[in-house]
């Protein structure tokens, strides 16, 4: 599985969502994507690459695209390569 | 009382700590023992710990002054990708004055090891323990100065009833994911902590109690072995007093 590929899991097992609507998705767009739903979202992402959060970047965390800059600039996850 | 449950210890140095740490050991759980710094006695306390109980005591040093380590040590818990089923905050500090001499230094390294490095800490392991919808357990140490107040002891007990208030809500947020929170609030228990106290002091203590002695470390290790255990699986949210009945 690519990098993106779990990175889009991550978000497609939190919140049921289909994958076409991915790039556009922010934070409480959806009903799904509340507090305890960014949870379950951090969690999956951080089980799939195997890195632990820092809570600051969790926070900033605030959409799909946001998310792939913050795993690349701070656990050298690329989410393109 | 807890084979097969991997818990996480903090201020397993000595004291307390130490003690709790040994009572799980014997109670069958896998511990990570973490203490401020590393020594050989204490390497060797661990190593025989664990051969003597067939379990797997796992030391973790960091310094709760520094938030910084403080999360390179969660982080280094997660590396060991075990499941973590609990998490017992007791490292502390104590810096006594009577109150118009506290700092505001006082105030603030105390309540940095006391409140804000555990509040942090708990954060990771929490998220641990969600990522594996595990049934955990947290307990934190606060203390009878926070309920009743202590002489000298004014960032102490402050920094002991701010973990109480951080422990209600955390009940309150993480009962859904059966992962239970509480403190106790020790006495006057026989430690390198009280150790320091002088002979009056610790009479007068004494003399306020129903049970008219110190406590032991191996008695509180008991109430940790409790609330770590299934027997407490319906307490949450609860501050619970081991002081011999003091008042």
């Amino acid at each position: 599985m690519t990098n993106l590929e779990k990175y889009d899991k991550a978000f497609i097992d939190a919140f049921n969502v289909a994958a076409e609507d991915l790039p556009n998705l922010k934070y409480q767009d959806i009903a799904a994507w509340d507090s305890v739903g960014h949870m379950s979202l951090m969690a999956n992402i951080e089980d799939s690459f195997d890195i632990m959060m820092e809570v600051e970047d969790i926070m900033d965390f605030s959409s799909y695209a946001h998310g792939k800059e913050i795993l690349k600039a701070n656990y050298e996850v690329d989410i393109e390569a | 009382m807890l084979t097969g449950k991997n818990i996480v210890v903090t201020g397993c140095l000595q004291g307390i700590g130490k003690a709790t740490l040994k009572t799980f050991a014997e109670n069958g759980a896998n511990v990570f023992a973490c203490a401020y710094a590393a020594n050989d006695e204490f390497e060797n306390f661990c190593k025989d710990l664990a051969d003597k109980n067939a379990v797997k005591i796992t030391p973790i040093y960091f310094d709760m002054s520094d938030n910084a380590a403080v999360v390179a040590a969660a982080k280094k818990i997660q590396s060991a990708k075990e499941e973590i089923h609990g998490l017992v905050n007791i490292a502390g500090i104590n810096n006594d004055a009577l109150f118009p001499m506290v700092t505001y230094k006082d105030l603030f390294d105390t309540f940095q090891v006391n409140f804000f490095a555990q509040i942090i800490f708990s954060q990771y392991i929490v998220r641990l323990m969600q990522r594996k919808k595990t049934v955990g357990s947290i307990v934190f140490t606060s203390s009878i100065s926070a309920l009743d107040g202590n002489r000298g002891q004014t960032a102490y007990g402050a920094s002991k009833a701010a973990l109480i208030g951080a422990m209600k809500t955390m009940a309150l947020e993480l009962g859904e994911f059966n992962i239970r929170v509480n403190a106790i609030a020790p006495g006057v228990i026989k430690s390198p902590m009280t150790d320091k106290l002088p002979e009056n002091i610790l009479a007068s203590k004494i003399k306020t109690m129903d049970i008219p002695r110190l406590g032991e470390v191996a008695e509180v290790a008991k109430l940790y072995l409790f609330l770590m255990s299934d027997l407490s699986s319906h307490f949450t949210g609860q501050v619970i007093r081991i002081d011999g009945g003091m008042g």
